[in-house]
């Protein structure tokens, strides 16, 4: 009896301890969460004294990156920054980065790809890290950058302080006036246009390539047979190409416009995105399309027209980098001159129009940590500060001088071996964190100087057809910065929708008429919403 | 008119029904003192976590914390029934439940009855082992294979066109995508779910199947009047937990095996939630109460089914 009680009590004892054991650990906090810090000291040279472990999460996959090479000790060693990089992949990025923000849980700083009702829910929350209120004097290149994306200034207004830096997208080198996206640049087969006798052409309407997808059909002119694929486009190419060609407001971007009598309406109801979905059906219907175009993922339409070359027409996209790639990738899998069976090309819509989005010159944001240490920010911020400047710009995209490029008389020269790219020897460059390469892409000479030509002068065709046609999809600040629960609640993947719509069975333009409706229910509060806050 | 009061005899006899279930437990204390962890854990990761229900009923601020947040009584709720694929999504879920109840629910119970009747035993082990093995498979891998088998230019499509047959489409085809989910689900699932009823098998009296021989019974004959009636308590309470999910489907096999062809027919529940939750801006709130939603038809499901198989002269979950 007696040794039955001691059993009890030593076991009662030993629960007791295991649930104050599991309660100390499941309410304890991290230690390193705090927000303690002092200013970043330096030492009499300029250079830092402490070395600092900084979390950061983004985009750009480092698992070849070698972080002691030289171009990554550069800038570790500058900085004296030991990183913590969190490798977020593409397809979870959105999650990964909403559950790290909502949970307290985000690294010090990171890559975050912007949403206005979520940016404005988080600083409210305080959720991001509230810059001081002098920064911009205390980095001026950073804030000249910042105030070139237009965002930055306006959230300002809006929030009361900064907390986002937007990420620009052009800073020294535009290309065009208007901007119009790089979204909507098709890459096109002129060998095969040659030998079936397609005219080639800076634009085309959807009609005309589909006339030129049935002519490689029918002539196979590269021999591929069964395999081939004459319009190698996923659903999201099917939205630019076939629906956003014949009306701007198909998509996300610009979903809900103000239309000429000044009240908000929702483009995917109106009738000529029944034309685009009527064209990317047929295309469908007669082959022209993959089979099973839906299930591809990120590149599996590209790879069909670079890599494999069984495509008459793929989706490229307007940057000269994406055609640096596509050259590579010829070269490499398919032993091809790219040059000289690669043509690029605009697509119109069936009246001759040319349609896209106001290229809003931000992509993504940075964002911090609301718990980081002032040390950690104020470092961040001068590595931010750093990179927009020539010298660093220059050092981000085209290597070490002397060694990677040099400067002929003004003219930059790539001195890396034919056929090798930046990455291919410093592969996972990650700190160029704050300016996008597609502004230094339109000077970098590492990029054929043909394709950064031709890049540059398809945005001119951009700017010059959209001016003439007066289609462009103008970018709605009233819109973008607004943010309700019915906003949140209008907000469809659409090419998953349209991609569904033209693989339904039945009538296409019932079926159309029966989805639209569908949606109202969501669709009309938020239009009542924006025609109360903004029509005339 | 008042409320008939209790009759002292009643209040006496709950009394000492309680006094009888302290005694029980102080006289089994030890054994008792083993229930203690798994209640803390059910406490701590079952119970507790219900507090974020609240949620349904709240606007949530992630500074604020669950329990800070501002109430704003059923405003979530007007959300979410105002959205027709919230309905959709309801219907077809317990549409797609009931047919893969009805369908795939006997295969376990027919393995485990075949696998019992096996004398050999190492073929009864690697066939056992060869049927639980796809269970430990993710339904990415799986859905991965099936992707590949079935598509266009797949194994099964190739055959077909290899005997001048005309290719299906399977991946993209509203028409098969519930045999697809259903053929998958059985593959996988019936070699795990036959271990509880092999369980309750190995417990049945032996001495009841060598009286059924006295009697001239055959194996089949055994098999159905011995086997069958004595698992059948386990068959119900399996049947009754599986219909108290039919609001939660597979997730992770459907949305990895949806597309855009087949949104009309995948877009069950869980993929809605999911959708609202991460691909459109975060509102915690409003996904809790779709989850809040969804929790209370499965548990009134399960009460249902286990008032009928009271009614149906069977063993309860609850006694």
């Amino acid at each position: 009896m007696n040794a039955n009680k001691k059993v009890s009590v030593k076991s009662l004892l030993l629960i007791v301890l295991a649930m104050v054991m599991v309660l100390v650990t499941a309410c304890s906090k991290g230690s390193d969460s705090a927000a303690t810090g002092n200013a970043d000291e330096k030492n009499e040279d300029g250079t830092y004294k402490n070395n600092l472990t900084i979390s950061y999460a983004g985009i750009t996959d480092i698992s070849k990156a070698k972080l002691d090479d030289k171009f990554h000790k550069t800038f570790s060693d500058k900085f004296n920054i030991t990183w913590d990089y969190n490798y977020v992949d593409w397809d979870s990025w959105g999650e990964k980065l909403r559950l790290w923000i909502n949970s307290g849980d985000l690294p010090d700083f990171a890559s975050w790809n912007y949403v206005n009702g979520d940016a404005m829910n988080y600083i409210d929350q305080g959720l991001f890290y509230k810059f001081p209120d002098d920064w911009k004097e205390r980095w001026p290149n950073a804030a000249k950058a910042y105030a070139s994306t237009g965002l930055g200034d306006r959230l300002e207004e809006k929030v009361g302080g900064t907390y986002v830096l937007p990420r620009p997208v052009y800073f020294q080198n535009k290309p065009a006036d208007p901007l119009l996206n790089q979204i909507g640049v098709i890459a096109i087969r002129k060998d095969w246009a040659k030998e079936v006798g397609f005219e080639l052409k800076d634009a085309y309407t959807v009609s005309e390539l589909m006339e030129y997808a049935e002519l490689v059909k029918e002539k196979d002119p590269g021999k591929v047979g069964s395999k081939l694929i004459p319009m190698s486009f996923n659903a999201g190419d099917i939205l630019t190409g076939f629906v956003m060609a014949n009306n701007a407001h198909a998509r996300v971007e610009s979903a809900f416009y103000k239309g000429e009598d000044g009240k908000y309406k929702w483009g995917p109801a109106d009738e000529s995105t029944l034309t685009g979905l009527k064209l990317a059906q047929q295309a469908y219907k007669e082959g022209l399309l993959d089979p099973e175009f839906y299930t591809w993922k990120n590149n599996e339409g590209g790879d069909a027209f670079k890599v494999t070359g069984i495509s008459a027409i793929g989706g490229l996209g307007g940057l000269a980098s994406y055609r640096q790639d596509m050259d590579t990738a010829m070269k490499k899998n398919l032993n091809l001159n790219s040059s000289d069976v690669v043509h690029e090309a605009l697509i119109l819509g069936e009246d001759g129009k040319y349609r896209n989005l106001e290229q809003v010159n931000f992509w993504s944001s940075i964002v911090f940590s609301p718990n980081i240490s002032d040390e950690k920010f104020e470092r961040v911020m001068d590595m931010i500060d750093y990179s927009v400047t020539d010298e660093a710009q220059k050092f981000l995209n085209l290597g070490i001088e002397g060694e990677d490029w040099k400067d002929e008389n003004g003219e930059l020269v790539s001195l890396l071996p034919e056929g090798t790219t930046l990455e291919d020897k410093y592969p996972g460059r990650f700190e160029g964190l704050y300016v996008l390469g597609d502004d230094f892409s339109v000077i970098n000479p590492a990029i054929k100087k043909e394709f950064r030509d031709r890049s540059v002068e398809l945005y001119k065709e951009k700017a010059t057809l959209s001016t003439e046609g007066n289609e462009m999809a103008a970018y709605d600040w009233d819109f973008q910065l607004y943010s309700s629960k019915a906003k949140d609640q209008a907000n469809f993947t659409y090419e998953t929708e349209y991609a569904n719509l033209i693989l339904q069975k039945g009538d296409l333009e019932t079926n159309w008429k029966n989805w639209v409706a569908s949606k109202q229910s969501i669709v009309q509060p938020l239009i009542d919403e924006l025609n109360s806050e903004f029509a005339k | 008119m008042k409320p008939a009061a209790a009759s002292p005899g009643q209040a006496k006899g709950e009394e000492s029904k309680f006094k009888r279930l302290f005694v029980e437990i102080w006289k089994y204390r030890m054994t008792y003192t083993l229930l203690i962890p798994g209640l803390i854990w059910l406490i701590l990761f079952a119970y507790l976590p219900m507090g974020g229900l609240s949620l349904a009923f709240k606007h949530y601020r992630a500074n604020d914390g669950i329990w800070g947040s501002q109430w704003i009584a059923l405003e979530n709720f007007k959300y979410v029934f105002r959205d027709p694929a919230f309905a959709a999504a309801v219907w077809r879920t317990l549409y797609v439940n009931i047919i893969k109840l009805f369908i795939t629910f006997p295969f376990p119970i027919l393995l485990a009855l075949l696998l019992n009747e096996l004398r050999m035993r190492r073929y009864k082990k690697v066939l056992q082992t060869a049927v639980t093995f796809p269970h430990f498979l993710s339904w990415i891998i799986v859905s991965g294979i099936i992707i590949n088998v079935l598509a266009y230019d797949g194994l099964v499509n190739s055959f077909l066109a290899l005997l001048g047959l005309p290719t299906i489409n399977f991946l993209g085809s509203e028409q098969t995508f519930y045999p697809m989910i259903i053929l998958t689900d059985i593959w996988k699932s019936t070699g795990w779910g036959a271990i509880v009823f092999l369980a309750a098998i190995s417990g049945i009296d032996q001495e009841q199947y060598e009286a059924a021989q006295i009697d001239g019974a055959t194996r089949l004959q055994q098999m159905f009047r011995v086997t069958l009636p004595n698992i059948m308590p386990t068959v119900t309470i399996m049947f009754i937990l599986s219909v108290g999910g039919l609001m939660s489907s597979g997730f992770d096999q459907i949305f990895n095996l949806a597309n855009a062809a087949t949104q009309n027919v995948s877009q069950v529940l869980d993929v809605y939630i999911y959708r609202i939750t991460f691909q459109s801006s975060t509102d915690f709130g409003f996904s809790t109460a779709v989850s809040l939603f969804r929790s209370i038809v499965n548990m009134v499901l399960l009460l249902l089914a286990d008032r009928a198989a009271k009614w149906l002269g069977g063993d309860g979950l609850f006694r």
